[in-house]
């Protein structure tokens, strides 16, 4: 049977899919495949005209038809313009789905009616089968809409597009590691336990089978899902049969499946001994002291301040104290889903290096790590990470893909690639732990804060390190706080830092108790914030939100009658400024152009465009000018991409290069460098991280990461409607003021900040880890049962920058890709009380519990 | 995936290429017949399919569409595509109910390829039988991990030993319309003949190995139908429902009367009021049904009939209850004289 592709006659196999038809078998590798089951439209390509999803679409269902990928577009189509101009995207991994099943709507509704644009509800609908994890459906709208006006036909003049790889990703050229394909490349599946708790007796696989033990023999295993061997073979098929056929021994060993089972008395541990717990993956990024353990709770950790003063203020109300709030709140784990899955191409050269193409949030460190574990000197270790199809936590470390496609390339002397599936992604490729928090909070009778006690559970299954209380140490001024972070130990799969780690769950619960200490003060709860919070960087933001309409017509609480009943609440983020000081951006002049290079690496968040925007406007240089080379460890120095470090790590290490290339040029500061002179050619400089002003929180960087002076901060106002019949809660709108300084890429930046949105959305009312609790098996291993928001689901989103109070920053500004984040969920729970006077306490927000919490009030 | 196979079809005596897919299917007894392959395709992946598989995309007789015509019923092919069938004006006309539930069916890219027949005998979307790590009823064992793990308690009706809800929306619609499905080669069949009584734990469908569901058969349209769709979900689109419901109400006009007085509220003459997603089968809620029966078409009395949902105080049947009484409301507005 025959196929059309992209206009040429291609030979097809009946029972080989569309997608790995033109990925496979045609190097047409622009086509991404997320979930393989039809859910995200990611792998949409167009078969005669009608997009189509090439993952779940056999070819013999297809037989001499015509099938159009993202590379048959042309690159020029007004919809590939539209996305790239308004900045429709971040790491780019759903993008050409999105494009191809965009481009056919515009086509369409074009033919139809002219120029006119398309409502909101019409596109939504019309891409309601493409989900973007990052959260880019603002900039997709708007961009979709635009081309439907005719504003982005080729006739038209084009402005730049604000991300300089955004044409490599709207035409499908931008390779990500699971593109890549080199001679002999074979494939490694990892084959993992399937019991929560056991040791492992043997391993065995037939003789002519490559295999490596990623646990040795008489190891024990603690989740289900945990790696245990891998393998590998020319096809993804063989491979996966080759998988069947090793055989382990376990024996099986009694397991804790639930914070109930773990707390009992005699409850199996999960971490018997101290190596063990030393050992124990972290779910955060904070440095670890010494913290007890009594069986399968560790705990407690924090940061507490006066804490039998603030236990003492918050027992019971006394004759000089104001109100008492009281409450348990929790939330569900959170699972990042990358859409790019972790995926590892490792080959041992004939000269003794190891060369890896992984996708990573950090070339450096990963190069480091994988030196330190193969006993290699780092020199011999080269990480590629070109593009990354999205991270938010998830790998930043050495992952079990990069352990065994090493191990595996090293075996067979030959490339391998190991690339989880999705159902591998969604149990073991990270997740944000689930919490109980019980917190109290007193006010004097001023209504003054004057005591916060905090206990935290986290259930992040073997991993430890949890660490929501903590973060109340840093916010509403110093009033004595007891904090107390434990975990909760099961034989779950390991929770892995998420984006703001711990920052979601502590706002969740306790920016809805200052809202309720608001309620129960008869004070407004933005003044009550303005009492309480001493960052003046914040009060700005007060200062705007209370100028909102949404919120100067905020109805007042659960007052109004009828089904759809709106409501607007306010939360308030504060994270901490994190940089690489080690940082360097080295500049080269090449042939007439600027090359930067540094060994950072590009997630979707735009370090690429930082440094082309720094560069440009501290040179006087046309952005076309300069050429930036990231995701290579063999660079300078660079950030890993971790706690919001790498814009107030890179701009200013940037803006450092560029002085010292006009010094090197002998080019006056008010002057435009030139390259193209004889003099100019080969010159090369490297720029340093300068030091801010005042210095760093930390006498010296931790794994490469120093806390810097100050906080960011964020005040997100939220509106939303709830059904009150159906239980449904739908966010209208999010005004979201940022606190960061200086925005080094405007565009980019508000593309961050409305993911950081969109992603808390999910975090508040859909999003929800499922697990069987008689085996450990985690359930929601597809894309239909792990629910991410979808582009119908996105409010209508205005972000503002508060850009002042940054001045002792080199280069004026901090990241913000988490504070965008976390209030998220909170303003939304502050919100639902306000139109219905219930207040939920559980995340994701469920229609059944917000009927019976109307009903319980009624 | 796996390299299955698809069995090719040998042309049959004749040139009846439906006879011919059932022989295909009757040499491999392992095959599985495919449509649009959308189910079967995803649940290669979770090793839940292995093939070969018999193709019936391209099968002229079974795809197309005939409306319905001086009071005959309508008949749709069982390959003719959601998006072919919500796209054809005579069945928006004719079956609104039908339409509107299609057209919140998954995601435009799945209603293309998705036909008829593959939705009405797509297989369950249990979180354990859609794991190759369990194993059930469904895959030849003798045990429900889901009923184990509380599953029940999200059903309204839990009919047998299996637990998983019935995915088809198309099902719940044909229910509604008292719809047959017609079978190769031989044979008609109500949405209950067709699907069971829900006891069955090993199938979603009754169908043999050898018959193909052909098309579907609908009756015409009965005049003055009101009408409503209702999918309750968590996000706006594209999600398997938490529950669905189909509602036709027979509501004749008042008789006209002239002149300026206040109308007497219509009757409801005829009710048909079903759901989906909370038991093994689509349910028809007679006793709903009954309480719209001959009353007025008011407020009141679809708020009292949806109250008549289910019989067991579960956050399920709050939420069916919520569901039909939006259904019902939706329908109700369908009116001309509301």
């Amino acid at each position: 049977m025959d196929v059309t592709v992209n206009g040429s006659p291609v030979p097809a196999t009946p029972e080989t899919t569309l997608d790995q038809l033109v990925r496979d078998d045609l190097d047409l590798t622009g086509t991404k495949v997320v979930c393989g089951t039809g859910v995200c439209g990611a792998c949409t390509v167009l078969v005669d005209a009608t997009p189509t999803l090439s993952c779940v679409t056999p070819c013999a269902t297809v037989d001499g038809r015509n099938i159009t990928t993202v590379e048959g577009l042309g690159g020029d189509h007004p919809v590939q313009r539209a996305f790239a101009v308004e900045d429709a995207l971040q790491c780019g991994y759903c993008t050409p789905g999105m494009v191809v099943a965009a481009a056919s709507f515009v086509d369409r509704w074009r033919a139809e009616h002219g120029d006119t644009p398309p409502h909101r509800d019409e596109v939504t609908a019309a891409l309601a089968g493409h989900l973007c994890r990052c959260g880019a459906y603002p900039g997709i709208i708007a961009a979709v809409t635009a081309a439907c006006t005719g504003r982005y036909d080729p006739h038209r003049p084009l402005s730049p597009a604000p991300r300089t790889e955004a044409p490599a990703k709207v035409t499908g050229q931008a390779r990500y590691t699971t593109d890549i394909r080199l001679p002999n490349q074979q494939v490694g599946v990892i084959v993992r336990s399937p019991h929560a708790h056991a040791r492992i007796e043997g391993i065995k696989a037939p003789a002519d089978v490559p295999l490596v033990r990623l646990r040795s023999e008489g190891a024990t295993v603690r989740y289900v899902g945990q790696p245990v061997a891998a393998v590998a073979a020319p096809t993804d098929v063989e491979a996966r049969r080759r998988a069947a056929e090793v055989s382990v021994q376990y024996t099986p060993l009694p397991a804790v499946l639930t914070e109930e089972q773990a707390r009992a008395e005699d409850a199996p541990q999960v971490y018997p001994e101290g190596r063990q717990r030393k050992r124990a993956p972290l779910s955060s990024e904070a440095p670890q002291g010494p913290v007890p353990w009594t069986g399968n709770l560790r705990g407690p950790a924090g940061m507490s301040w006066r804490p039998t003063a603030a236990a003492r203020r918050t027992a019971a109300t006394g004759p000089d104290s104001g109100v008492l709030v009281t409450g348990s709140y929790t939330t569900s784990a959170q699972t990042h889903t990358p859409f790019e899955p972790h995926c590892c191409v490792a080959h041992w050269e004939t000269n003794g290096t190891v060369r890896l193409y992984v996708s990573t949030q950090s070339v450096r460190r990963l190069a480091r790590a994988v030196a330190r574990r193969w006993e290699l000197p780092v020199e011999r270790v080269r990480v590629h990470s070109d593009h990354v199809g999205g991270g938010f936590g998830a790998k930043a470390g050495l992952t079990s893909d990069v352990i065994a496609a090493v191990d595996l390339a090293r075996h067979t002397g030959t490339p391998v690639r190991v690339t989880l599936s999705r159902r591998e992604e969604l149990t073991d490729g990270g997740h944000r732990p689930a919490t109980r928090i019980d917190l109290a909070l007193a006010t004097d009778a001023e209504g003054g804060l004057s005591g916060l006690t905090m206990d935290s559970y986290g259930s992040g299954g073997v991993s430890v390190g949890s660490n929501a209380a903590t973060l109340a140490r840093f916010v509403y001024g110093h009033a004595p706080r007891r904090l107390r972070d434990y975990d909760v130990l099961t034989h779950h799969p390991p929770a892995t830092p998420f984006r703001g780690p711990g920052g979601p769950p502590m706002t969740w619960a306790l920016e809805q108790a200052v809202d309720e200490a608001a309620y129960s003060l008869g004070v407004d709860p933005l003044d009550l914030r303005r009492r309480w919070d001493g960052n003046p960087k914040r009060q700005r933001l007060y200062d705007w939100a209370g100028r909102l309409p949404s919120w100067r017509d905020r109805p007042t609480r659960g007052s109004r009658p009828g089904r759809l009943r709106r409501g607007v609440g306010l939360a308030c983020a504060n994270w901490l400024y994190l940089l690489d000081p080690a940082t360097r951006v080295e500049l080269s002049v090449d042939d007439g152009l600027l090359v930067a290079r540094t060994a950072t690496q590009d997630i979707g968040t735009g370090s690429r465009t930082v440094l082309v925007n720094t560069l440009a406007t501290e040179l006087g240089l046309p952005s076309e000018r300069i050429r930036v080379e990231v995701g290579d460890s063999a660079h300078t120095h660079g950030p890993a991409a971790i706690g919001s470090c790498s814009t107030p790590s890179l701009a200013p290490a940037a803006a450092d290069a560029a002085r010292r290339l006009r010094r090197a040029l002998n080019t006056p500061t008010d002057a435009p460098v030139r390259l193209d002179t004889a003099t100019a050619q080969g010159v090369s400089v490297v720029g340093r991280r300068r030091r801010d002003r005042g210095g760093y929180v930390t006498p010296f960087p931790v794994d490469g990461v120093a806390i810097g002076r100050g906080f960011a901060g964020a005040v997100l106002v939220t509106q939303v409607e709830v059904d009150t019949r159906l239980g449904t809660i739908r966010p209208l709108r999010v005004d979201c003021g940022i606190s960061a300084g200086r925005i080094h890429a405007e565009r980019l930046a508000r593309n961050q900040c409305e993911g950081g949105v969109i992603q808390g959305v999910g975090y508040a009312l859909y999003e929800q880890r499922t697990v069987d609790p008689t085996s450990g098996t985690v359930l929601s291993t597809n894309l239909d049962d792990y629910q991410i928001p979808g582009i119908a689901d996105t409010p209508e989103i205005d972000v503002h920058f508060h850009t002042d109070g940054w001045d002792h920053v080199r280069g004026g500004g901090v990241g913000l890709g988490e504070v965008s984040t976390v209030a998220v969920a909170a303003s939304i729970g502050n919100a639902v009380h306000n139109a219905t006077g219930w207040r939920p306490r559980s995340t994701p927000i469920l229609p059944e519990q917000v009927l019976h919490g109307l009903e319980e009030q009624s | 995936m796996n390299p299955t196979r698809t069995t090719e079809l040998d042309e049959h005596e004749g040139g009846d290429a439906v006879a011919a897919a059932r022989d295909a299917r009757r040499a491999h007894p392992d095959a599985e017949f495919r449509a649009g392959g959308i189910d079967t395709t995803s649940r290669q992946v979770l090793n839940r399919a292995s093939g070969p598989f018999v193709d019936l995309a391209d099968i002229a007789d079974l795809r197309g569409l005939h409306p319905p015509r001086d009071g005959q019923p309508a008949w749709v092919g069982a390959t003719t595509t959601l998006a072919e069938l919500h796209s054809d004006p005579h069945i928006r006309t004719s079956y609104p109910g039908l339409a509107a539930a299609v057209a919140e069916i998954a995601t435009p890219e799945v209603r293309s390829r998705a036909t008829i027949g593959g939705n009405l005998l797509q297989r369950n979307r249990c979180p354990y039988y859609r794991s190759p790590d369990f194993d059930c009823h469904q895959t030849g064992a003798d045990q429900c991990p889901a009923h184990e793990a509380g599953a029940a308690s999200s059903l309204l009706v839990n009919l047998g030993p299996c637990v998983a809800p019935h995915p088809s929306t198309i099902a719940l619609a044909l229910l509604a319309h008292d719809a047959t499905v017609l079978v190769d080669p031989e044979g008609e069949r109500s949405v209950p003949e067709l699907l069971g009584d829900g006891t069955d734990p090993t199938h979603d469908h009754q169908l043999a190995a050898h018959e193909i569901l052909t098309g579907v058969r609908l009756p015409a349209p009965p005049a003055q139908e009101c009408a409503a769709y209702h999918r309750l979900t968590r996000r706006s689109t594209a999600e398997w429902p938490l529950v669905e419901t189909l509602v036709r109400l027979g509501i004749p006009a008042p008789a006209d009367q002239e002149g300026t007085r206040p109308r007497a509220p219509a009757t409801i003459r005829w009710a048909r009021v079903a759901v989906g997603g909370v038991a093994r089968v689509p349910l028809r809620l007679r006793s709903v049904e009954d309480a719209l029966l001959d009353r007025p078409a008011s407020a009141e009395t679809v708020q009292a009939a949806a109250g008549l949902a289910g019989t067991t105080d579960t956050p399920c049947q709050t939420l069916v209850r919520a569901s039909v009484l939006e259904a019902l409301e939706r329908a109700m507005g369908e009116h001309p004289h509301s």
